[in-house]
């Protein structure tokens, strides 16, 4: 009841100065928005990126080459995985627990085109095996994938994404036509069904040709990117990459046991998450950091507005303690005047931040957002606290006025 | 009358200030009844605000003793003098002391409060219609006149019915006719049985008491019954040619 009662009157105190009170909870209502809009993007960017890792499907493993050094410093990328690494890969004699190996070099920002009509488009080159590893189907009555033929004769053909094929040939039907990739002519053999995402590719916004194409044709290079790989089952992931370590290291005759490093990377999808979610950990205690030293500045201002405060309600101070109020009540007051100034900012400040966080979505299109309970629950509690502790001073000068001098004050 | 509700004893208080030693109240002997009506005045540094301040428990003499309706105050600790100043003693100020953020009513309920009372609205209405002003009770005190403003202190002083009611210079902001009206009020409080400690340099209010104590250099100069003669003196002592009634009818 009595409590009811102070924090009725501490209500009714900042309802009297709303400016101010607005102004000293500034410092805690900015903080707590950049936070809760920081997390959010953080979250949002965590669950979307959790998501991608989940469409590769928990039995898919990613071979990359490893960073060239040379005097232990990075030159680049080993120049070593080849179109035959991933042959080799898929043969069941040599490693019975791969189920498919998949070739990939990757061009950005290619220009694709149909007579007067222009698409920029990511090209994949690739093999067969890509479309069959994450169940990705050419769209009913439109051509076929790539195939082994394709890419043991180098074929310059194409299959387009869905909305690569829609940008280029409207509701047309493109199979048998011909376009140009990069000025070089290709024959649309195929379009793929509409999918979205798979992995970290926007395979719509895609065109796929055959990997050897790609290399000698549109890169003019030698070596792959990367070559997907699919164990027979998620349980034989580990004998699937040991089966690949021991393949790849003989292939490229790499003598462990003299002295000799992988000149490849070998990655689950489990462990490249894992991985991940300690990289964003490392993310969110920055964050936290930082909140924590708005909270402190937003702790000052606080603190300031509550000094100049119990110096302008000297008098008030005195009738209270002439009236009867004890010392703990005054502190009382003043601490339930600070923590509610503090939480009311920090409300505030969850509102702003969340305003923010949708706001960046939208504008942005690419970042993913959402807000937890438990970041909207940390951040009101660390508001309160933050009230509460720059409360502390100011209310026990509050408590230790003499009353007889706080009535005298002018 | 010899029930007395202040009973000072040898009271002394001194203050420092700087190298010097300020003797604001030099062995002070008073004794107060129940239902008495009491003025205390002097000149400005003649001990009555110090005297006033003890005995509302706002601050501990430095000697003597002083016994507060039956309770010997002078040794308690804050936390017990605190109780004392919300259950026995109703505080009237000058300057009225009123939260200006709250109404008139909330203001009438913070004794309540502190005294973790429950049903403080009601009572606090009771309180504003015993002062007369239950109909400006939802208004904040800038709404309010000086004298409905000293109402309300006073509806706030009585609220805990403390069987004594302190007033330090109640009309001293008030023009004459307000002044009158509040003083009217305390007569008619004291016949409903208030004990009332009135402290005032103007000697036309201090002849408004039964009692006039008069303080000089912190000792007692004169404490006598107001009678004729007594208020005559006094108010041909008074400054200014301020009307007051003649005394109690």
């Amino acid at each position: 009841m009595f409590v009811l009662q102070v924090i009725w009157m501490a209500l009714r105190g900042l309802r009297a100065n709303l400016l101010r009170s607005l102004l000293a909870t500034l410092g805690v209502i900015i903080g707590v928005a950049a936070v809760i809009s920081a997390m959010s993007i953080l979250e949002g960017s965590q669950r979307d990126i959790v998501e991608r890792f989940e469409s590769l499907g928990s039995d898919t493993i990613i071979i990359t080459p490893a960073l060239a050094r040379s005097g232990g410093r990075v030159t680049g990328i080993a120049q070593t995985l080849s179109v035959e690494d991933a042959e080799a890969l898929a043969d069941p004699r040599l490693c019975p627990n791969v189920k498919a190996a998949a070739p990939q070099v990757t061009l950005r920002n290619v220009s694709i085109k149909y007579f007067s009509r222009n698409d920029e488009v990511e090209v994949m080159g690739t093999s067969e095996a890509f479309a069959a590893m994450y169940s990705y189907r050419v769209a009913a009555g439109m051509g076929r994938f790539l195939e082994r033929e394709d890419v043991n004769a180098k074929a310059k053909v194409v299959v387009l994404g869905h909305r690569v094929a829609r940008n280029l040939f409207g509701g047309a039907n493109p199979v048998g036509q011909a376009v140009k990739i990069k000025g070089v002519p290709f024959r649309v053999v195929g379009v793929m069904e509409k999918r979205g995402n798979i992995g970290f590719l926007n395979v719509d916004r895609q065109v796929f040709v055959p990997v050897t194409t790609a290399m000698s044709r549109l890169m003019g290079i030698r070596f792959l990117h990367n070559i997907s790989v699919q164990a027979v089952s998620p349980e034989r992931v580990d004998a699937a990459i040991a089966e690949i370590k021991r393949e790849l290291r003989r292939r490229h005759d790499i003598r462990i046991r003299t002295g000799g490093k992988d000149d490849f990377q070998i990655a689950s999808q489990e462990e490249q998450r894992r991985q991940f979610q300690e990289v964003s950990q490392i993310f969110q205690v920055v964050l936290y950091s930082i909140a924590g030293i708005s909270l402190v500045v937003g702790g000052i201002g606080i603190m300031n507005i509550m000094l100049v405060s119990v110096t302008e309600r000297t008098r008030e101070i005195g009738v209270r303690i002439a009236v009867g109020a004890q010392r703990i009540d005054i502190l009382g007051q003043f601490l339930i005047e600070a923590s509610i100034i503090s939480l009311l900012g920090g409300a505030f400040g969850v509102g702003m931040g969340c305003l923010m966080a949708d706001l960046l979505e939208n504008a942005t299109q690419i970042l993913e957002t959402y807000t937890t309970t438990r970041a909207v629950a940390w951040a009101l509690a660390m508001a309160t606290l933050t009230g509460i502790v720059s409360g502390i001073y100011p209310a026990y000068k509050a408590s230790s006025l003499d009353p007889v001098e706080a009535l005298r004050y002018e | 009358m010899n029930d007395p509700i202040i009973s000072i004893r040898g009271m002394t208080k001194h203050y420092r200030m700087g190298d010097t030693v300020v003797h604001a109240l030099d062995g002070v002997d008073l004794n107060v009844a129940r239902g008495e009506f009491v003025s205390i005045t002097g000149a400005s540094g003649s001990g009555k605000s110090t005297l006033m301040h003890l005995i509302g428990c706002l601050d501990r003499p430095t000697a003597g003793s002083y016994v507060l309706a039956g309770q010997q105050v002078d040794r308690m600790s804050d936390r017990q003098l605190a109780r004392v100043r919300n259950r026995s003693i109703g505080f009237v100020f000058q300057t009225f002391n009123l939260i200006n953020r709250t109404t008139a009513v909330d203001n009438v309920a913070v004794p309540l409060i502190y005294a973790r009372a429950r049903g403080t609205r009601a009572r606090a209405m009771q309180a504003l219609r015993r002062v007369g002003l239950e109909h400006r009770a939802h208004h904040r005190p800038s709404e309010l006149s000086g004298g409905e403003r000293q109402r309300v202190a006073i509806a706030r002083a009585l609220v805990n019915n403390p069987p004594l009611l302190l007033a330090d210079e109640p009309t001293g902001n008030l023009d004459s006719r307000t002044g009158e009206q509040i003083l009217e009020l305390f007569h008619e409080l004291h016949a409903a049985g208030v004990t009332i400690c009135l402290v005032t340099h103007e000697m036309a209010v201090a002849a408004q008491a039964d009692r006039v104590v008069r303080m000089r250099d912190g000792r007692i100069l004169e404490d006598r019954p107001v009678d004729e003669e007594l208020r005559a003196q006094l108010l041909s002592e008074r400054t200014g040619a301020e009307k007051l009634r003649p005394g109690r009818g």
